[in-house]
Parts: C-alpha cells; structure tokens; sequence
C-alpha cells in the first residue's frame, strides 16, 4: 500500500509538474522568438523571477521534440469518410454509456488511478470505444502473416508521431484507414493498425496502454546496437562426459614437480585476474559513459504497444512488441514500466495488478478477475487454470453480487459491436514502397541504418549500414551495403574505411560462380581473394587467394584429388617493350600442389604433395602416410638433363632421384620406373604450368567483367512483376487489346437481324407458318432494298462528283487565261482528288454490285437456318 | 603350307624366346636403352605377346605373376595349361590353335576377355570360375548342341559372344535362340543385337525360357536356405553350443544303444522315457542359451578391448607424426642455412647440429614408442585376465548343467533298471503276459544279462555327455588361449615394424646428411 502510496504521491507530482509544462510550453510558444530581447528584460527582473524562468526555460528545452511532426485532426480530411465513421449507432451509443459506467465506477472504487483510455473521439469528432477501433483483417500478403514481419511492416509503414503530451492520454484515436492514408501516427495508431492485423493473422493479440521508458516513447534507439552488428549468441555444446573405457591405457606418468606446477599455475592466475579486472573496469567505465540521464518523468511516460499471448498461431510464450521498432520483448523487459489497460477487437480488461515492479510480475492469466478486471461480460476468454475454474467462477459471481449488481444486469448478454472501422487495405504498390517515399533512416549507437524500396535506387542498393568508430558519428569505421535484384547477383558489399579492404558477397547464380570477392583495388596483381561456388564450376575450385608475388588455389571434390595449388613468382624480368600482363608474364619459381588421398591406390603410390621447384628444376615428391605409420615416403627428382665426361648424354642416373620409402620396394628401385615417372612428372609440370596460366587469364576476365557490371549495373525483373517487366507489360496489354477486339466482333455477330421484325408481331405468341413465311419474306425485302438503297447512294454521290467536277473544269476553261499559278495549282489538285473519289466510288459501286446478291443468298440462307423459323420453312427447303 | 606338311619342328617356350619378346615388346628409345641397361624382369611385364611361334606347348610362363594381356594365337597348342600361375590375366588370346576342349581355366578369376576362335572345341564347359568375363570369342570351332550356349547363361557380365562358324549356326534359329536364352548379350557376331530379333526370339522361346528360370530360381533359394542354416550353424558353433537347441544330444544317447531299444519296450518304460528326454532337453536348451549369452558378452569384451586398443594406437601414432613433423620442419631449416652457406666450419658446426637434432628425434620417437609398450602390456594383461576368468565360469556353469544332465540319466538308469528287474521277477514268475520281441526276451534268460544290458545302455549315454562336455570345454578353452596369443603376436609385431621403422627413418636421414657433406666437399 505504501508503495502505492508513494506512486500515486509520484503520479500527483507528475501532473503537477506536466501542467506547469504546458504552462510553460503555452509561454514558451509565444515569446520564444523574442527570447533575447526578453532575457534583455530579465535582467531587470527580480532574481526569483529569474530563477523562476530560468527554470521554465530548461524544462522546456527537455521536452520539446526534435522534429516536431504534426499529425492532428485537422490534417485529416473528412469529408471522404462513410457514414459510420461519423455516427454512433445505438449499440454502440449503448457501448458507450456501458464504458462510462465502468469508468465511474472505476474511478469511485480506485481514486488514485489515472482514468482510463475507453472511447477518444475518433477524426470525426465522435466517440468510439476502443475495442471497436480494432478491426481484424488477414492481408492479403503473404509476407505479412508472421508477427515479425507484420510488425516491421507497420514499423516502416508508419511515420512516427510523438504523443501531445507525453504524460497524458491523446484526446483523439484515429481509425486505421485514416493512419495508412496518410502514413502518420502516434504509439495508439501504431498499436491499434499492428493489433489488426496480428489478431486478422490469427494471434491472441492485445492494444496495451501503459508506462514506458523515455527510449522506448520517443523511439530514440541511439543507446541501442544495431540488430545486424549483433552476433548470434553461440550455442556451447556441452560435452559429454567421456567415461573411461575399461580397456583404455593409463596416461604416462608425470614426473614434474606438483608443487612447482602450483606456484606457476598461481602465478599465471594472478597476471590473469589483473588483466581481466583492468577489463572490467574500463567497460564500466564505458557503460557509464553511455548511460542515459535520468529521465524526470521517468514511469509517467505513455506508452500504447501490442501483447502477444501464448496459445495461437503455437506461440510457445507470451510477449510484448513495441510497434515504432518493431522488436520483440520479453514481459519482464525493463523498458515497460505498467500497464493500465489492454484491449482487443472483444473485450476490454484493466489491470489490477500492482506495477510497482514495472511489468515483471505481471500475470496475463486474463481469466482471474482478481487481477484483470473485465469490461465486458460473456467474454470468451477462457480461464487459463481450469483446475480452478469452479471456485473462480464462484469468487466471481459473489462480487458480481456484492459490487456490481447494476452493471451485471445491464453487461449480461452484451456483446461488442462491430467495429465502425472500413477494412484495412494496402495497395500493392503502397506495399511494395513500404516507407514513406521509399527511404527510412534509422540511428543506433554508433551505427546508422539506411533502408530503401527495391528499384528505387538504380543500382540496386536497398540498405545501407554505416558503422562509425564515435558516439557522435562522425568517423565512418565500415559500410555495409545490401543490394536486390542485381543482374551480377551482388548481394551485399562490405566495406573497410579503416584497411580500405572491399569484400563483395554475391548470390548463387553469377556466369563466374563468383561468391565471395575481396579486394584491395581492381588492378590485377594485387591482394585479393576470390571464392567460389565450386559446385558450379567444373574445376571444383573453392578459393584463389593473391598477392604480388604469390597465388594460392583450394579446389574441392576434384576427380584427380587435387585440393591446394600455390605459385610463388618471382621479380618480372624488366623488357624494353611494352610489357602487361598477357606478353611478359611473371616467372614461376614454385609450384606446390597438395592431393587428397585417393583410396584406390596404395598410400606409397598416392602422391600427397608435388613441389616443381622450376627455378632450381627440382620436384619433390611427398606421399600419404600409410594407416599405421608415423613416416611418409619422399622422392625428389633433379632433373638436370647432363651430359658425361665423353660427351654422352646421360639418361638416368640412380642419384638423379633420391627416395625414402617406408617399406622399401623392388621395383621402385629400378631406373626404368624412376625414368618413367620422372618423364610423367615433367609432362604434369607442364600441365599445371600452363593451367597456373589460365588462373591468371581468368583472374584478368573476373575483373575486366566485374568492372563491367560495376558500370553498367542493370536490374533483374521478375518475369511475374507484372507492373516493371515492359515486355510482359506490353504483352499484356496486346492480349486485352485483342480481347476487346474479339469481344465487338461478337457483338456485331450476335446482332438480330430478326429482331425489328419480331417486335411488330404481338409478344409471347407462338408464330404461325403464314407469319413466319411473311417475317421471312419481310427481312429479305427489307435487305434488298438497302442493298438497292447503298447502290442508289453510292451512285447520287458519284454523280454529284462527277457533276462538281465537271463545273469546276467549266469554270476553269472559262477563267484559264486569268488564273493566277496559285489558284492553278489548287485547281489541278482538286481534279486528281476530285479524279480520286469518283474511281473509288466507281469500284464500290461495282463491288457492291458484285457483292449484293451473294449478301442476299447468305440471308436467305441464314434465314432458312433460323432456330426460330426453321421449323415453318423446312417444307420449301 | 607349312603347317601341312608338317615340316618345321614345334617350337619351344624358352627363356630366349621369352627375354627377346619381353626387350622387343617392352618399353622403347629412351626408356627402352634404360630398360636395356638394368634388364626387365618377368614379374614387371604387364603384357606378352607370343603369336606365328609355332608353339605346341605352353610352358615356363610361371613367372610372369602380374602379367595382364597374353597372347598366344596362331601356334600349334593343343591343350590348355601352364596357366595357373597367371591370376592376374584379363586378356588370353587362344585363337588359331589346335585345342579340342577347354580346361585349365579355373584359377584365372579376374579373365574379362577370352578368344578361342578357330580352334577344335566341341564343347563350352569348364569356365565356371570366370565370373568376370565380357567378351567370348569360340567361332569357327566344332561345338554342335545349341543347348550348350545355357552353359553361359552363368556369365553375368557376358555382352559380346561370338559363335559364327560353328555347326550350331547352321540351324534357323540359331540366332534367335542364342537371343532369347541370353537376355543380357549385347553383340552376338560381332554385331549389335537389334531389338526385333530379341522380341522374336523372347516370343519364340517365352514358355521354356520361363521354366527354366523358375528352376534355377529353385535351386537359387535352396542355396540361399542352405547358406542360411549353415550361417545359424556357425554362429552356435562360436559359441560352442552347437546341436544342443533340441533333442539331438538326448537322440544321439540313444542312436547307437541297442540294448535301450530293447529295453524300450518293456511296460512303464516309454513313459519314462519321455519325462527323462524332456526334462534332459530342457537342459540341453539350457545350455544352449547360456552359451550363446555368454558368446555376446565375450565378443564384446573384446570388441571393446580392440576399440580401446586401436585408441591407443592412434593416439600414439598422432603424437609420432607431430614429432615427425616438428622435426621436418627444422631439419629443411637446417639444409637450408647449410646449403646456402660457403664457411666450412659454419657447416661443419649446423652438420653437428643436425646430427644431434636426428637422434634427438631418434630418443623422442623411441621413449614414445616404449611408453605406449609399456601401457599396453598392462591393458592386454587386464584383457587377458578378465577373458580367461570368462572362460572359467562358463566352464564351470557348463558343468553344473551337464551334471544335472548326468542326474538325469543316473536316475533313468535306476529307474530303467527296476523296471528291468521287475519284469524279470514277473517273467520268472510267468506272471508277465504281454507280447515281447523274440530278442528282448532274450535278455531277460538270467539277472546279470539284463543288468549288463541296462548298463552297457547307460555307460553309452554316460560316454556320450562326457564327449560333448570335453568337446565344448576344449573348443572354447583353445579359443581363449588363440585370442590371447594373438593380441600378445599382434602387439610385439607392431612392436617390430614401429621400431624398425624409426630405425630406418633415422638411417636414412643420416645417410642424407652424409651424402651432402660428402657433395658440399666436392664442390
């Protein structure tokens, strides 16, 4: 009680202190651009008002936002919106009067809490109950069907609105239709659009309204890591205890000093603990560098975030998630301060529970009226120990009885309204941008995010994380940059500020089977390492690792074995013409290669590693160690073709190779086996000499096609992005084209030719024959003589022309000799146009002649072929 | 021509013609002087080749062990031999020849490809050992019976098969025969098998084809059952309890006594009879599981011995091999600075080094092979101990239960003899009135006659449990004492070969360093 005591003492001093806020605030409004000539003034003030201003002054300074973003009722346009939005229906009028009951009664029974959020006036200036506000709806999308998702979703949607005030609960709550429109809102639209669509996905999801933490209120993540520089927590397998098998072997004895071995294991102990304590204590000293200054209004801060029970969707347990970040939290975080009251689309329950502990002793068992007081009977939230469920339900009718009978009578069988909210939608496109604009910002400690839409930068780039060395970021240490939809399969670049190291990851699908590309700078011959997706490539190559003057290449599930090759070069020998790469190659002094063990050769026949020493013409041979042998055998060849003292040349000499073998064999002793193999040997030189040439040949064409990319950087379109592929587009939009096209063609073809015929005859009778041979009779008379009519018309025309042709000649014989070339020039371009139009005319009469009777007899027949007069004329047919 | 007339003397395969073949078919220029320099021996030579040498017997090939590819066409041989020794052949080529059957084949496993064109056989049989076989060339030879190509049906790798030439082909369905019985063949003549022909001959040969295949399916599982049983067997005999899951002791008391078939037809006895082989079956079953539990426990026992063993091994072996490898290491740096160095006594002073450094490796490598000798001694000591106390009490629990089976049997014989003794009271008193053999009441003339014949019977049945006991107590004493001896062999060998092989590694890097003061000096 005491504590409780002391909070609502703390909670009266807050309110206190929040009027003189806006006391201030109302001041600070009006005279803060005067402010330097009023501090002028104030040093005529008595020095209490100075003190007392001064005061004013810095709280003002605490409290006022940053970015002041207004988003009130007045930007909102209203007169848009449906009728529900502007009225109460009686229910929920009835709702209401239920909720201001409870709020009496609430406030009668606990004075000392603050009232409760039940029904804010929504855009149209009419109270709603908040339950109704909440309208679940499944999205269509499926990307939006999990918490996380859908939470970062709204997170990025939205733009955050902080609260009027933060100590108190907003006047309004705008519908969630409206919050998308205009992609503005405070923690309550947040919650209340998140909470839709949680409990639309199929979550047990709740509106909390309650106390936070002022990180947590004003979004402000500058204290937080980035979730992307957090490592995953490494999972330590624990040991099995291995128990010593009944056979194993003692160990050896140890015959050191005990005592010795203490003392230096003490010492040891000692340097360690300095060094780890000297640790200790500069990451303290660094915690409480970062700490935040307290917080005055610290646990009064307002705060509307969404409660996630367990049971639904298979939530092993329940859980909070703060809508501006989207991140996910224990109930036990330290960050949420109380809860006042939750709400679903149901039912509306007050905590009556003690959060003197902020919400770490919460339970969410919102069956037991004890500690949740309902608003709402008849709600269908099971008790969650149903071992209990017959007292409870006891315990509950008892203070039912005792304290409320009224409002028992009045919540028996009363169930929510539906909610007066439209359903919520969000177009593709809106989807798709997510952001306002396509761009979001977001600034963690010592690291900024930077997120845009697919598509919107050109190149791809859709996030961006700068890692920066000061608090104060301004000393970039690494960019990260993630791209999408890249034609190269460039995934993401790492960049190193500090080494000026580049690693670019690309995803599987690269004509290189590029995926991991490090560099210093593009210039061929420098430090780089390249890895690949060695699946996709033939040689099975994993890895190229360069320096000036070496390369190293790691292979994997070759056929020949090979899994290592390293080449030293050396200086390149200098030229006087003009020397790249391709024409003066650097000259190899070392080639090493390493096999895996081949298991179907002997392991004194399965080479492990080849060593061609070129500069010395050495090779080296070095093979696998048998299973139960602790030597491996080694052959070194010199291959030095020399020639003997008479001048013979000398083909094989036993010293030309000397060997070491395990188990000494018969034939490996013999100079026709040594030769062979040494004449193998050069001939395999050659061969990785000259593959060591297509390395370098390649590493030239990765960086010749990488910088083509780099320039180029053009963008994949999903053949099923109907909106960006132009040729699906165009497509597309032929196929509709020619629907509509085929669609009025079949109209024209369902045109009646009956029809003005059949409207004469009285409707609903049955024809007679003489009626039908008459109706049939009709059309064709009436077909012919518009046949008869076109000629007549076509031929009226022709002869107009023909007649104004004639006039005009006329007129121009008479007026020849006057005429200007103008008026000449005009005339004869009327007589070919003129000439034009009576051919043509000319060659529709005769067509139309030529066509006519052909018309009539498809008439007739079609007229013989009618379904409706079929059956009286089938006697003449 | 001249193989008419008969006019040259067969040839001989001698060591001449052998070495001239082997130098004109082995390796040439370069390598051939080189080969020429040091000689080629026979057990090198991977192919030979021995055709037009008139060759009437096959001989003195014994050598050629690795030997792959023989060729032995165009001669004059007449039987097949001297070939026994050749197991690594894939490849005989015995075309052109006089031979008349085939035999002289069973030890070459690894054959894939055999010729015997032109050649006198009337007959294919004898080839059961060449599982691997591919490709069989027997055309132009004598074989008549078209039933003789099921013969190769047992091929199963068989894909290319050529008869033209002989009698068989003559007959219409020759082909379609060969076809349909050989489902697997891809090339008969030397030309592909075209699917028309097989559909034909499928059709043609469906009914005998399916009846034949459903025999050697029968004779397939009997086989099968037999392998089975015999692998039951197996397992009951290491265990050493083998025929004791049932009546065959309690049968086999009885399969040779003459006086209990007898006696079994007194009245009373049959009855008790069947109480005695229940109550001794149960034992013998008895038995029978006891020893098969105790097999598991035993083979356990030493699989976990083996596992721990060869922990240790590898173990010490991983230690061995970073000795090696530090010691590598260092040693290249060594050569190294005294290779590039000029001042003899810098030399001379890193040579002394180095020599040190060598037979530090040596100690190093010896104390961890002695350790790890000494730690197994004490394991394979333990091992032993526990198997031998094994042994000991299935010994010992084998006795107690064939001494109850001895209970038994003394009770029966005192049973049986009473019964004995009362019939014969009864028939001295002619008071017996059943029907009894001729022989049977025989044996009840006088009371030593039957008491002799009862226990002549039950010194038999004694006899009889006294063998199995000795039998099952020797086999498994004599597989304890074999374990043992073994990993006691197998330990010193490893011993040896470490040991040899630390010595020989040590030599040769003396002799290295030898070598190179030797060179250094030289220059």
């Amino acid at each position: 009680m005491e504590v409780l005591k002391e909070k609502v003492e703390e909670e009266e001093a807050a309110e206190r202190e929040a009027e003189a806020e806006q006391a201030a605030r109302k001041a600070a409004e009006k005279e803060k651009e005067k402010e330097k000539e009023k501090e002028k003034e104030d040093i005529i003030l008595s020095q209490e008002e100075l003190l007392d201003l001064e005061q004013k002054l810095s709280e003002i300074e605490v409290h006022i936002p940053e970015i002041p973003v207004a988003f009130t009722k007045s930007t909102i346009d209203t007169s848009t919106l449906p009728e529900s939005y502007r009225t109460n229906t009686a229910k929920e009028e009835l709702l209401i009067q239920v909720a201001d009951n409870f709020s009496r009664q609430y406030a009668h029974l606990c004075p000392d809490r603050e009232p409760l959020f039940l029904h804010p006036l929504n855009e149209c200036n009419i109270p709603k109950f908040v339950s109704t506000t909440v309208r679940p709806t499944l999205m269509p999308y499926p990307e939006l069907y999990n918490w996380d998702s859908c939470a970062e979703f709204v997170s990025d949607f939205l733009t955050m609105v902080p609260l009027p005030s933060a100590i108190q609960l907003p006047e309004y709550l705008f519908s969630p239709t409206s919050v998308l429109k205009y992609q503005k809102g405070n923690c309550f639209d947040f919650s209340v659009l998140l909470c839709a669509m949680l409990i639309g996905a199929g979550y047990d999801a709740y509106c909390v309204s309650g106390y936070a933490s002022q990180e947590m209120c004003l979004m402000d993540l500058t204290r937080e890591m980035c979730p992307l520089l957090k490592k995953p927590k490494e999972v330590i397998e624990e040991k099995e205890k291995v128990i010593p098998k009944k056979y194993a072997i003692k160990p050896a004895r140890d015959l050191r000093s005990k005592f010795e071995l203490a003392q230096q294991a003490k010492k040891e102990k000692e340097i360690k603990d300095a060094e780890e304590k000297k640790i200790r204590e500069e990451k303290e000293k660094l915690l409480e560098a970062n700490k935040p200054p307290p917080d005055p209004m610290h646990g009064l801060r307002i705060h509307a975030w969404v409660l996630i029970l367990s049971g639904k969707r298979e939530v092993p347990e329940s859980f909070f998630i703060d809508p501006f970040t989207a991140r996910s939290y224990r109930t036990q975080d330290e960050h949420f301060l109380g809860i006042e009251s939750i709400w679903n689309h149901k039912n509306y329950w007050v905590n009556m529970q003690d959060c003197w502990n902020g919400c770490k002793d919460l339970t969410f068992d919102l069956g037991d009226p004890l500690r949740w007081e309902f608003l709402l009977l008849g709600t269908e939230k099971p008790y969650l120990s149903l071992m209990e469920e017959d007292e409870e339900e006891e315990d509950l009718a008892e203070d039912d009885d005792i304290e409320n009978l009224d409002k028992e009578d009045e919540n028996k069988n009363f169930d929510m309204p539906c909610s007066w909210v439209e359903p919520i939608y969000i177009s593709p496109k809106d989807f798709e941008t997510r952001s306002p604009q396509g761009k979001k910002v977001i600034q963690y400690k010592q690291a900024k995010l930077e997120k845009w839409t697919p598509y919107l930068n050109d190149n791809g780039l859709v996030c961006r994380l700068t890692i920066y060395e000061d608090v104060d970021c301004l000393k970039p240490i690494e960019v990260r940059e993630w791209y999408k939809n890249r034609e190269d399969t460039l995934e993401m670049r790492q960049m190193d500020k500090v080494s000026n190291w580049t690693t670019e990851y690309f995803k599987p699908g690269h004509f290189l089977a590029l995926r991991v590309h490090t560099y210093k700078s593009m210039i061929p011959e420098t430090e780089r390492t390249m890895e690949f997706y060695h699946k996709a490539r033939v040689d099975g190559l994993v890895k190229r690792t360069e320096t000036p003057r070496s390369m190293t290449e790691y292979y994997e599930g070759r056929a020949d074995f090979l899994i290592y090759r390293h080449i030293d070069y050396g200086p390149r020998s200098k030229k006087f013409s003009l020397s790249t790469a391709e024409t003066n190659p650097r000259p190899m002094l070392k080639i090493t290669e390493r096999f895996n063990r081949n298991p179907e050769k002997m392991a004194d026949d399965d080479v492990a590693e080849r060593i061609f020493v070129v500069s010395d013409e050495r090779i080296q041979l070095r093979y696998h160690c048998r299973d139960d042998y602790i030597t491996v055998s080694t052959r070194e060849f010199l291959k030095r073709n020399e020639v003997d003292n008479k001048g013979n040349k000398i083909i094989m000499t036993p010293e030309m190779c000397i060997s070491y073998e395990v188990e000494p064999r018969e034939h490996t002793k013999k100079l026709l086996f040594q030769y062979e193999m040494m004449m193998d040997l050069k001939n395999e030189e050659r061969l990785s000499k000259h593959q060591v040439w297509e390395s370098e040949m390649e590493v030239l064409e990765i960086l010749k096609v990488r910088e083509e990319e780099e320039d180029t950087h053009n963008l994949t379109v999903s053949i099923y992005d109907t909106k960006r592929n132009e040729k699906s587009k165009e497509q597309r939009e032929a196929m509709e084209r020619q629907a509509q096209e085929e669609h009025m063609r079949q109209v024209e073809a369902e045109l009646d030719y009956l029809a003005p015929f059949l409207v004469q005859l009285p409707p609903g009778e049955k024809l007679t024959r003489w009626q039908a041979l008459r109706l049939k009779d009709e059309c064709l008379n009436d077909f012919k003589q518009r046949l008869i009519d076109k000629a007549n018309l076509i031929q009226s025309r022709f002869e107009k022309e023909t007649q104004e042709l004639q006039k005009k000649q006329q007129w121009y014989q008479e007026n020849q000799v006057t005429m200007t070339m103008e008026d000449e020039d005009a005339y004869l371009t009327y007589c070919s146009q003129a000439m034009f139009r009576i051919r043509i005319l000319e060659q529709r009469l005769n067509r139309h002649k030529e066509l006519a009777p052909h018309k009539y007899l498809a008439l007739e027949e079609k007229l013989y072929r009618d379904p409706r007069l079929i059956e009286y004329l089938k006697v003449f047919v | 021509m001249i193989r008419l007339y008969d006019t040259i003397e067969p040839n001989v395969i001698d060591e001449e013609l052998l070495k001239l073949a082997v130098e004109e078919q082995g390796p040439q220029e370069a390598a051939g002087q080189v080969a020429k320099q040091e000689g080629i021996n026979f057990k090198d030579v991977k192919s030979l080749q021995l055709d037009f040498q008139n060759i009437l017997r096959i001989d003195n090939l014994w050598q050629f062990v690795s030997l792959r590819k023989l060729q032995l066409d165009n001669n004059i041989i007449e039987k097949i031999d001297g070939l026994e020794s050749l197991v690594n052949l894939v490849w005989l080529d015995l075309s052109f020849n006089n031979i008349e059957t085939i035999e002289g084949l069973d030890t070459l496993v690894n054959l894939e490809d055999l010729s015997l064109f032109s050649n006198r056989i009337a007959k294919m049989d004898a080839m059961d050992s060449l599982v691997k076989l591919q490709v069989f060339s027997i055309g132009n030879n004598m074989i008549d019976n078209l039933l003789n190509v099921i013969y190769l049906r047992r091929f199963t790798y068989l894909r290319s098969l050529n008869l033209a030439g002989n009698p068989i082909c003559e007959d219409e369905e020759y082909k379609l025969f060969v076809t349909a019985y050989l489902p697997d063949l891809v090339y008969l003549d030397f030309r592909l098998i075209d699917a028309h022909t097989r559909e034909l001959g499928d059709a043609k040969y469906q009914y005998s084809i399916y009846e034949l295949k459903h025999r050697e399916n029968q004779i397939q599982a009997k086989l099968e059952e037999e392998q089975a049983t015999i692998a039951e067997l197996e397992k009951h005999k290491a265990a050493y309890v083998e025929y004791l899951n049932g009546p065959f002791l309690f049968d086999s008391l009885y399969s040779e006594d003459v006086e209990a078939a007898k006696l079994a037809y007194l009245p009373g006895v049959p009855e008790l009879l069947e109480t005695y082989k229940t109550k001794f079956v149960e034992i013998c079953q008895n038995i029978f599981d006891y020893g098969l539990v105790q097999q598991e426990k035993r083979k356990a026992e030493v699989a976990i011995f083996y596992e721990c063993l060869e922990e240790a091994l590898q173990e010490n072996r991983k230690q061995g091999l970073k000795e090696v490898e530090d010691f590598d290491k260092t040693y290249t740096g060594y050569l190294h600075t005294i290779r590039n160095s000029n001042d003899i006594h810098y030399v001379d002073n890193k040579m002394s080094e180095c020599a040190e450094e060598i037979s530090r490796l040596f100690d190093r490598l010896m104390t961890l092979e002695m350790q790890l000798v000494e730690q197994l001694e004490e394991t394979i000591n333990n091992f032993e101990r526990n198997i031998i106390d094994m042994v000991g009490v299935f010994v010992e629990n084998v006795q107690g239960l064939m001494a109850q089976c001895r209970d038994l049997e003394n009770h029966h014989h005192e049973k049986l003899l009473e019964i004995s003794i009362n019939t014969l009271e009864k028939i001295v008193k002619s008071e017996f009135d059943e029907d009894l053999p001729d022989d049977v009441r025989a044996l009840f003339s006088d009371k030593d006659t039957v008491v002799n014949a009862v226990g002549a019977s039950h010194d038999i049945h004694l006899l009889k449990i006294d063998n199995r006991e000795d039998d099952l107590i020797t086999n498994v004493t004599s597989w304890c004492t074999a374990t043992v001896d073994k990993v006691h062999n197998d330990e010193l060998d490893r011993n040896r070969k470490r040991v040899k092989e630390i010595n020989q590694y040590v030599d040769h890097l003396q002799s290295d360093l030898d070598n190179m003061d030797f060179g250094d000096l030289l220059d």
